[in-house]
């Protein structure tokens, strides 16, 4: 670590991976729900315990990117963080805000939540990803000034280089783009037109930019590859990225009643959609084949190859699989979209975070370059079980898709939407059994920050030269 | 070769290139806008149905159900639902049936205790967005 | 015009493909989404060939017939560009680039005037399927005239300032390749939507 102020950082990452675990936890309980349907009913019922899975991604993604930003601008900007003070104040009321969201989720019945926040002075709950109380969602955009202002002033005085313009207006369009979320006509269609500006476009357009720029820092700072090469790279990326994702919007406006060129429009370009996610697979591994040095970090390195892999097959490839609008009008709203979202939401942002926070957590507790090979034995198992149960996740998911598809929408004799979800439970245990081992993933993911501690660094603490 | 594949070049192709496909897509967004009078039902949408459509919202209906096949998967399509359950009066019947203790072992949807007036302000609500042109979606009539 | 410097320019140092390399990572790609959308075209045609037939006969042929000359005589235009540009001439240069941004103007007028016909009638996107794609597809290739020539004035007026020089030029390459490229998308646009039956 090179300047003092990076280690604000460690806070949003703790937080984040805090977040993660309650995330996780309600994961399973809405497994469990799918199965054994009066699970915790009525004292958490289902809507509620997605709210808070979905809300925990988003807030523990958000902490996630803004530690990465955090740890990442001094480092390329060349100075210390325009104000550390700022960031740990902000850091306060984030989780403090966030906190009372979710217990506000458990403890009172959406509907009182929604008159204690006096949801009907600006209605903006309700609307899925977007439930959070009005009053949270002005607090969102408040820490986001604030942490923009932080960072950009960080970058304006210091050395601007690619990673860190591309990671600024990454962020920038998230805090802009967010702001349609307060725009809520009675028109249904329109408010759906305008939730997915918030919604596609960060997900498949802004934050693919901060993935792209903090892919791009762990790899130079991993491989040693010239950062003009890297940065080449990522412009190249990013690009395709937005050239493909912006009106690759499309592919929602197909059944909501908007235009039906959008099944042309929206299919032409969501189809070019997986090309950026396999650039950047291939430019992930041959920046790695053209390594000048050997960092003893392997479990940065791990998860930044695997994000490169699994971005491409959850956001690419699942993607694709259901993006074409013939496709679409028959698999649109059924568990082949809950097989696409979980696979790309861990794939492209939760694996890349855990990658920043693995390449900076050793640093910011004093270690010179890498953790020791026991915690990075044990984070590296951690990788593995939790990779490897999210692709079965995704496995079952889709299995119970092309079913439930097949049964509620082509077959002959369509079946009522419960009676097919009877049928295709098996695929709904096996999940749930996937998720379970998800859990015991990122429990171990956890322990490996408590084991090896005393040990000395993997490597002796110096880098090989290749 | 590899000397004339350079930064700059990259760099502006991002800047022009997003800067490109904005302005088509808020192009296509405007015709959109136009458009869309002929399609959305927008002149079903009363008082009414507005606070029906308030009430769906703070009671987080989509946390379960898909609407137009957007949100949870948990629960059914109701986007059809007024002519799946044939009408409004069967849409009533239903949230009201509902048992405040759940099912044994299945799922089943909470009893909100609705007042009339807001069952009725419900059910216009989904009447209202049975009505908007969906390009013949869903398939038939399971949603 | 000294052809034989321009051929010793070429193999003295001019490699494969002119222009940067990024360039053409954007030009595959633009051509791939251009040639979707055309087998696109194709498809949706193939199913109702009798609509497509008949609102075909709504569009200017004149016009289009009009925009074909008026690119591929900028694109001549650019060529002569890059020619001068090889002998390190940049004021000629410039001027050639000028004519072919004057020749994508020609071409802006003409089809602005095609658009504003088929509005004042009420097209729109939504009206069928025929006059979807042909709005989408000429939209869109519009849309890349005005990135061209954006792209070729500022070429035209670096070489103005002469930046360039005989040994690097890859900038007006760069530009001059991208010009290539719409002009082409139209060559093939032309035929598929104005003229085949």
């Amino acid at each position: 670590m090179n300047y003092q102020s990076q280690s604000v950082a460690k806070l949003y990452f703790i937080a984040a991976i805090g977040l993660f675990v309650g995330q996780i936890l309600f994961g399973v309980i809405l497994g469990l729900q799918y199965v054994i349907g009066d699970f915790l009913f009525p004292e958490i019922p289902f809507n509620v315990a997605r709210m808070v899975h979905t809300n925990l991604l988003i807030v523990w993604l958000l902490f996630g990117f803004m530690g990465a930003a955090y740890f990442l601008v001094p480092e390329e900007a060349e100075r210390e963080l325009h104000s550390p003070l700022l960031a740990k104040v902000m850091f306060w009321i984030f989780l403090v805000a966030g906190a009372l969201t979710i217990l506000g989720y458990l403890l009172v019945p959406y509907a009182g939540l929604a008159q204690m926040t006096g949801n009907d002075l600006l209605p903006t709950m309700g609307r899925e990803f977007l439930e959070q109380p009005t009053i949270t969602k002005i607090g969102i955009v408040i820490v986001a000034l604030a942490f923009l202002y932080n960072i950009g002033m960080t970058i304006l005085k210091g050395r601007k280089t690619a990673i860190s313009l591309v990671l600024l207006i990454g962020l920038l369009g998230l805090a802009l783009l967010f702001l349609f979320a307060f725009y809520n006509p009675d028109n249904l269609v329109k408010d759906k037109f305008y939730w997915w500006w918030v919604v596609h476009l960060w997900v498949e357009g802004v934050w693919e930019l901060i993935l792209g720029s903090i892919l791009a820092f762990v790899l130079i700072k991993t491989t040693g590859v010239d950062r003009e090469v890297i940065e080449k790279w990522l412009y190249v990326i990013i690009a395709m990225t937005l050239i493909t994702g912006i009106i690759g919007t499309g592919h929602h406006y197909y059944w909501i009643g908007t235009p039906e060129y959008w099944q042309w429009w929206g299919s032409i370009f969501s189809a070019m959609e997986p090309i950026p996610f396999f650039m950047m697979t291939v430019f992930a591994f041959n920046m790695v084949n053209r390594r000048r040095r050997n960092h003893p970090n392997k479990a940065a390195l791990l998860w930044a190859l695997g994000t490169a892999v699994m971005a491409f097959l959850g956001a690419g490839v699942w993607g694709f699989l259901h993006t074409l609008a013939p496709v679409n009008y028959y698999t649109h709203g059924s568990q082949i979209t809950a097989a696409h979202g979980h696979m790309a939401f861990y794939g492209a942002y939760v694996m890349i975070v855990l990658a920043m926070i693995s390449y900076a957590m050793p640093l910011m507790r004093g270690r010179k370059v890498a953790g020791s090979n026991r915690s990075q034995t044990v984070e590296m198992w951690s990788f593995w079980l939790m990779t490897v149960s999210m692709v079965f996740i995704t496995l079952f998911l889709t299995a119970a898709g092309v079913l439930q598809t097949y049964l509620q929408r082509y077959s002959d004799e369509p079946l009522p939407f419960m009676v097919v979800q009877d049928k295709i439970e098996i695929f709904y245990w096996l999940r749930e059994v996937a998720g379970v081992v998800f859990l015991i993933g990122l429990i171990l993911y956890v322990i490996s920050f408590f084991v090896g501690n005393s040990d000395p660094e993997a490597g002796g603490g110096v880098e090989e030269s290749a | 070769m590899s000397q004339s594949f350079t930064k700059a070049m990259a760099r502006n192709i991002f800047y022009g290139g997003s800067l490109f496909f904005i302005l088509v897509f808020l192009g296509l967004s405007y015709d959109t806008n136009s458009a869309l009078p002929e399609r959305d039902n927008r002149g079903a949408i009363t008082e009414t149905v507005a606070h029906g459509k308030r009430l769906w919202e703070e009671n987080n209906c989509i946390g379960c159900h898909t609407l137009l096949g957007e949100g949870a998967y948990f629960a059914p399509e109701l986007g059809n639902v007024y002519k799946r359950l044939g009408g409004k009066a069967g849409i009533i019947g239903f949230i009201k049936s509902r048992p405040a203790e759940g099912i044994p072992g299945r799922r089943s949807m909470p009893q909100f205790n609705f007042s009339d007036e807001e069952l009725d302000a419900l059910a216009e609500f989904l009447k209202y967005s049975s009505e908007i042109n969906t390009a013949g979606w869903p398939p038939n009539i399971q949603g | 015009m000294n052809t034989q410097a321009a051929i010793n320019g070429i193999q003295s140092h001019h490699k494969y493909p002119p222009g940067d390399l990024a360039i053409w990572i954007f030009i595959l790609a633009e051509l791939l989404v251009f040639a979707v959308f055309f087998a696109a075209y194709a498809f949706a045609r193939m199913n109702n060939v009798e609509l497509f037939n008949q609102y075909q006969l709504t569009l200017d042929r004149n016009s289009a017939l009009i925009n074909t000359v008026a690119l591929l005589t900028s694109s001549y235009f650019v060529v002569q560009g890059v020619m001068r540009i090889r002998e390190g001439d940049n004021r000629a240069c410039a001027a050639w680039i000028w004519a072919a941004v004057g020749m994508g103007m020609l071409f802006i007028v003409v089809k602005m005037a095609e658009f504003s016909h088929h509005f004042s009638q009420g097209v729109s996107l939504s009206t069928n399927s025929f006059y979807m794609f042909y709005l989408s597809l000429t939209f869109f290739h519009f849309m890349h005239v005005l990135m061209g020539m954006i792209i070729l004035a500022v070429v035209a007026w670096k070489a103005r300032q002469g930046l360039y020089s005989r040994d690097e030029h890859t900038g007006v390459e760069t530009g001059a390749s991208y010009w290539h490229m719409v002009d082409l998308v139209w060559l093939i646009l032309f035929p598929l939507v104005y003229v085949m039956r």
